[in-house]
């Protein structure tokens, strides 16, 4: 491979890790209370509504969730101990996001692991091909091809 | 590493074969088992502390050392009429033993509906409020009528969502003398 392919391969690279590094590095400054509380009750699943978070139904139990979570703030509980005491108290199917454990590990693994299969199939697909010899038709080609054609084909 | 597409597919395989292990591993756990029962069932029951309809109070603190049947209930919703008649039933053969308290919280509605409510529909068991549902959300409620038996011990031992039967109401108080069921 030339210097300047190595170049150009080097430089996407340097824009995915980038780009990913963005994307997941925490965001800067503690956030606030209300901020905490947001963000937990938008995890939470409310339980008697259809695909809504805490954060977002306007029922009786999500309204009683979030002045929970606020109280519990105020008394000094980290957002982990606020996660476990709803897992305690309505199970596992609580949660919006599933925990990377047990089962609920697949769904983060499984797409981690499709990526490094389809990333390892990729290098291995351009490599075969690279190493491919490029065919260059021969004058028995040409004529092969010649006898084949009517003469309506001629120009 | 000679023939790499064969180790691929072999690796590919390979994780398929333990991902069917796993999803087969999991066919017993039926998914929905958490939705039908309470996940309080076996634990102590949360502490309430509530004002009643007729101007009283209602702990779980003073009903310490009963068995406790508490329903989850209001004015307007439809399926907790159907399980009213029931609830009457139930409490009529047992409002004398001294050893049984029925508690039915008001959930979701108006102190005056409920209170108007109860009064009209002869519910004399003891009508709990709960300003802010925070009963509501320490029984882990997921709507009404939701019912909870609680042993004499503090452990809740039974629970039911939707609307219960006599037998049910029985079943309960019954749980509350043995294992949780």
């Amino acid at each position: 491979m030339s210097l300047r392919r190595w170049w150009a391969w080097l430089a996407l690279g340097l824009v995915v890790v980038v780009a990913v590094a963005i994307t997941v590095w925490p965001r800067g400054g503690e956030r606030s209370d209300v901020q905490r509380a947001r963000d937990l009750a938008a995890e939470l699943k409310c339980p008697e509504c259809q695909g809504l978070s805490m954060g977002d139904s306007g029922s009786t139990t999500a309204r009683a969730a979030r002045a929970d979570i606020t109280r519990r703030i105020a008394h000094g509980e980290s957002d982990a101990q606020i996660r476990q005491a709803y897992v305690d108290r309505y199970g596992e199917s609580i949660l919006l996001k599933p925990e990377a454990k047990g089962i609920g590990l697949i769904v983060w693994a499984l797409p981690v692991g499709a990526l490094v299969a389809a990333a390892g199939g990729l290098v291995i697909a351009l490599r075969r091909w690279r190493r491919e010899p490029r065919l260059h038709p021969t004058d028995a080609d040409r004529r092969l091809v010649e006898s084949t054609r009517s003469p309506t084909d001629q120009p | 590493m000679k023939h790499p597409a064969r180790w691929i597919a072999l690796t590919v395989g390979a994780v398929v074969a333990a991902l069917a292990v796993v999803l087969a591993l999991q066919v017993g756990n039926d998914p929905r088992a958490e939705q039908n029962k309470s996940t309080l069932v076996g634990k102590r029951a949360p502490s309430f502390d509530l004002a009643t309809v007729s101007g009283g109070k209602v702990t779980a603190r003073g009903l310490e050392g009963k068995a406790v049947i508490v329903n989850f209930w209001n004015s307007w919703c439809i399926p907790c009429k159907q399980e009213e008649s029931a609830l009457k039933t139930f409490w009529s053969r047992h409002k004398d033993d001294p050893n049984v308290a029925m508690v039915g919280i008001v959930r979701d509605d108006t102190a005056g509906d409920a209170r108007r409510y109860a009064r009209n529909h002869g519910m004399n068991w003891t009508i709990a409020l709960d300003p802010g549902s925070q009963a509501a959300l320490d029984f882990a409620t997921r709507g009404q009528p939701e019912t909870y038996a609680i042993s004499p011990d503090g452990l809740i031992t039974g629970s039911q969502y939707g609307p219960v039967s006599v037998g049910n109401l029985e079943t309960m108080l019954a749980s509350t003398k043995s294992t949780p069921q």
